[in-house]
């Protein structure tokens, strides 16, 4: 089966071989886990590795601040966005789904105009401020998405969660349920540090690596590495090593 | 007194460019304006509302967007519907494109920032 590479070593493994071309991949995280880097890899890879030109929806942040986060990388995103590879675009949720909704908008000029095949949407959290009701959020992110394959793109749709450690409390589901893939990303605290896991939860359509993996912002990029080992309860930011359970469940009774 | 500042005036803007200095009389004669069209320089391919374009700025919505719409006048901004929202984005004019990055790297310079906002602030009165 065809794959999106997203050229981080470790998830491809995990994604065995890479999204699925034409899915909407939600990657959700705390501040500073990493989800708009593993976004910008994407497209980064795209445009270097696979010759697949990307386009980048930011709701929140200015085209400056990618190209000064892609440069801390070694990705020149203002040289790519030069010779038309990539393209960083400052909307708001509502314009970008008007937009879509339209025939010849903007972003489907864009997509002919370059080529678009990958699109980073940072973030779809944005869209919440649109409607309180969790069933019209849903047919409005549901109409975004499904615009976004109908041009062909396969798309990285970061989402904020507010839990740094552990489980997000309250946390919509709404959009898990539309989306093709889940990755989680999470703080984890081990002997006083903090470490970062990995986790894909859902990928629609194909098998997956269902461990929980370590990973690391590297000056490359995010690099995953081996799995949590002899350690259970790591989603709940505080693990146990699997002894210590055994020794409280076994032992010391 | 008024011929002195004319004067004045004369002799700041003699050793400007004569397109940077008409780009600044015609289209840039406001501070907000000035905030916007260093915006759309830095972000050249967004199309928003007033309402987020204030937020990206950081301006009130009712200090942009008359400026906003002068803007478009002028053949700036584009100012189009979309889906019963009015929108605005940089025109494709590459002449404009072309103006409005001389514009914003002369900004760069002290010297040339003195005499654009002497000229706004006179313009203004």
């Amino acid at each position: 089966m065809e794959r999106v590479t997203t050229g981080i070593p470790g998830l491809d493994e995990m994604l065995l071989g890479g999204f699925l071309p034409q899915t909407a991949n939600l990657v959700e995280g705390a501040p500073g886990t990493g989800k708009t880097t593993l976004g910008m890899q994407f497209i980064h890879h795209g445009i270097a590795a696979c010759g697949e030109p990307g386009l980048i929806l930011t709701f929140e942040e200015f085209p400056q601040q990618y190209y000064d986060d892609a440069a801390s990388f070694g990705w020149d995103f203002r040289q790519m966005e030069r010779e038309g590879t990539l393209r960083v675009v400052m909307t708001s949720p509502e314009v970008s789904k008007a937009d879509l909704e339209q025939v010849g908008g903007r972003i489907e000029r864009l997509v002919q105009e370059i080529g678009v095949k990958r699109v980073l949407v940072d973030s779809i959290s944005h869209f919440e401020r649109l409607s309180e009701t969790p069933s019209e959020l849903r047919a409005l992110v549901y109409g975004f998405v499904n615009a976004l394959k109908r041009e062909g793109l396969t798309a990285v749709l970061t989402r904020e969660s507010m839990a740094l450690l552990g489980e997000a409390e309250g946390a919509d589901d709404t959009l898990t349920f539309l989306v093709d893939s889940y990755t989680l990303l999470r703080y984890v605290e081990i002997d006083s540090a903090v470490h970062k896991g990995l986790l894909v939860l859902k990928m629609r359509g194909s098998n997956h690596d269902k461990g929980i993996r370590q990973f690391d912002i590297t000056s490359r990029g995010i690099e995953v590495r081996a799995p949590f080992e002899g350690r259970e309860g790591i989603m709940s930011g505080s693990p146990r090593r699997m002894v210590d359970s055994f020794v409280q469940a076994f032992v010391r009774r | 007194m008024e011929d002195m500042e004319l004067d004045l005036t004369g002799r700041l803007m003699a050793d400007m460019d004569p397109d940077l200095l008409e780009f600044l009389r015609t289209k840039v004669n406001s501070f907000a304006k000035w905030d916007l069209l260093r915006f759309f320089h830095d972000s050249p391919h967004t199309t928003d509302t007033a309402e987020n374009i204030a937020r990206y700025a950081g301006r009130g919505v009712e200090t942009i967007r008359g400026e906003l719409a002068e803007l478009a006048r002028d053949g700036v901004l584009e100012e189009n519907q979309l889906g019963g929202m009015i929108v605005y984005s940089l025109a494709q004019d590459q002449r404009i494109r072309e103006m409005l990055d001389q514009f914003v790297k002369a900004s760069d310079d002290r010297q040339f920032r003195v005499k654009a906002i002497y000229h706004i602030i006179r313009g203004m009165r």
